[in-house]
């Protein structure tokens, strides 16, 4: 199980992210990659008449109902590269709000400009990107401002042009690349001109916090949650 | 100057003003410029755009051009295109624009692959030659395409940065299946309460040339009058555009009836009631003068 060093607490502190390089590897991220791809292969039809229907955009493809089709997505939410570190950053009460399994198609535009998700008043909420495939400089990877997540950073200005945010760094990376961030700062995901989908998994967290997430949520994976931490993690049990 | 930036007269139809007809538009119903005068006279609305409905082929604009013609100075136009041109349309659209008023055409399909995942060309999309002939004449292109297009815009719109485009009616792109007449006789589109426009049409902030109508509120919203539920959609593409990429209009002559001319003419208040007094005088006018080159 990880555990934050020093180093890597006062960056957490000061700068609101962590990069892990090669956080996943060998069988595990040829096996996530599979799943990834079988997946999206299944929901595609789906998603191209969601378009149609105007009821989905056509600059994400969220791939749906993944942890429900492959076990692989279940143990992505607690790998030992990065949990430690969830659990550290939260006293101990993290929680899954939910993942976002996304394949962005290059674009001559970012599909999401800066923002923050959440304001400072919100229970910690933490955010994990992980690169199922490589993503170059320029083809759609995460940016970030660092020390964004602060409390009295800013203001920082709506600028139109991405790469006008003063101070954002960006986080190209090899598949198996996790980069973890508080989104209380602000963050984007870079214009895409390569011709290769970026294709990546976002695991949203927070610290916990009593009815955040209804038990129901995620009552159809149940019976593959063997652990009370588990069970926690994905609030079946109270933490 | 107080803009309206988009809406509709017809005539009845006749042998002078020939014009498709449909379950709204019946032959003997008509939205006629007077009327529009009118309302724009009553609520202290100096100009407008006028944008042609009833039929796309030469002689349905008849009335349109006839009202451009009769007020030079109150409106400027926006015609439409024939499907059978839209491969070589630069003839019809020099036509429709000679010396008339009309200033751009409406468009409804891009015409671009729908797979997001697949390969671009944009020279193979249906409307490039329309917008590589605006790009060539400074024409204005006026968009409101189908949800399967939204993400095409942003190819066209790259490639011919120099073209003034206009993203109609909050920059909402309807689904197929989504569009019906509701029982007072106005367009009703059914979108969801996240607005997929958010990751589509609000991402074209960054051209410069592409301006937004704050407009057609009545079709979205679940609510009546002031559509308090479409405020954070007025909100965000205040926060992406700017005031001064912004124009109220009010779509006459659907809104008549209800809410009522004078009602839409406040619905900037209603729905951004913390502008600056400059910001409310570019939305309700100042942008679109500038934009369509209104005469002072």
């Amino acid at each position: 199980m990880s555990k934050p060093t020093d180093a890597e607490w006062k960056q957490w502190n000061e700068q609101g992210y962590l990069v892990f390089e090669e956080a996943l590897s060998g069988d595990f991220l040829k096996r996530l990659q599979a799943a990834f791809d079988r997946c999206a292969e299944a929901g595609k039809e789906d998603f191209l008449q969601g378009i149609v229907r105007g009821e989905t955009t056509a600059t994400f493809y969220d791939i749906p109902g993944a942890l429900e089709k492959d076990d692989v997505f279940i143990d992505l939410v607690d790998h030992p590269a990065y949990y430690g570190h969830l659990q550290a950053f939260t006293d101990g009460k993290v929680i899954l709000l939910g993942p976002q399994v996304r394949m962005v198609p290059p674009w001559v535009l970012s599909y999401v400009g800066w923002h923050p998700d959440v304001g400072p008043t919100n229970p910690l909420h933490i955010k994990v990107q992980i690169y199922v495939n490589d993503v170059a400089p320029g083809a759609g990877e995460f940016a970030y401002v660092p020390g964004s997540h602060r409390p009295g950073a800013g203001p920082y200005p709506r600028v139109k042009n991405l790469e006008a945010m003063p101070g954002y760094k960006r986080f190209p990376g090899k598949a198996g690349t996790v980069i973890l961030f508080n989104s209380y700062g602000w963050h984007a995901a870079m214009e895409n001109h390569t011709g290769v989908p970026r294709k990546s998994i976002i695991l949203i967290y927070e610290k916990y916090t009593e009815g955040r997430i209804k038990p129901e949520t995620y009552v159809g994976i149940a019976g593959r949650l063997h652990t009370q931490e588990r069970r926690r993690l994905f609030s079946l049990e109270a933490s | 100057m107080r803009i309206d930036a988009h809406g509709h007269v017809f005539a009845k139809v006749s042998a002078e003003f020939p014009r498709q007809v449909n379950e709204v538009m019946p032959a003997e119903h008509e939205a006629p410029v007077s009327e529009l005068l009118g309302h724009m006279e009553k609520n202290g609305i100096d100009r407008a755009v006028l944008v042609q409905a009833g039929g796309s082929a030469f002689e349905h604009h008849a009335y349109l051009r006839h009202a451009l013609r009769a007020y030079p100075d109150r409106f400027r136009g926006i015609a439409l295109i024939p499907p059978e041109v839209w491969a070589s349309p630069e003839d019809y659209m020099d036509s429709m624009c000679d010396d008339t008023g009309i200033v751009g055409f409406r468009i409804n399909t891009i015409g671009g692959p729908l797979d997001p995942f697949a390969p671009v060309d944009v020279r193979m999309f249906d409307a490039y030659p329309i917008w590589r002939h605006a790009a060539e004449r400074d024409y204005v292109i006026w968009l409101y395409v189908g949800a399967r297009d939204a993400h095409l815009i942003a190819y066209l719109t790259d490639v011919f940065p120099q073209v003034r485009v206009v993203l109609n009616h909050l920059g909402v792109c309807p689904g197929e299946g989504k569009f019906r007449w509701d029982e007072k006789g106005r367009p009703r589109i059914d979108t969801p309460s996240y607005n997929p426009a958010f990751h589509t049409t609000y991402r074209l902030c960054k051209y410069e040339n592409l301006t937004v109508h704050l407009s057609g509120q009545y079709a979205f919203s679940r609510e009546e009058y002031p559509y308090r539920d479409l405020a954070g959609w007025h909100k965000s593409l205040l926060n992406h555009f700017g005031a001064s990429r912004l124009m109220w209009a009010t779509d006459f002559p659907w809104i008549y009836e209800a809410p009522g001319y004078g009602a839409l003419c406040n619905i900037i208040r209603e729905m951004l009631p913390d502008l600056k007094d400059h910001e409310f005088d570019e939305i309700m006018g100042g942008t679109a003068r500038r934009f369509l080159r209104f005469p002072g």
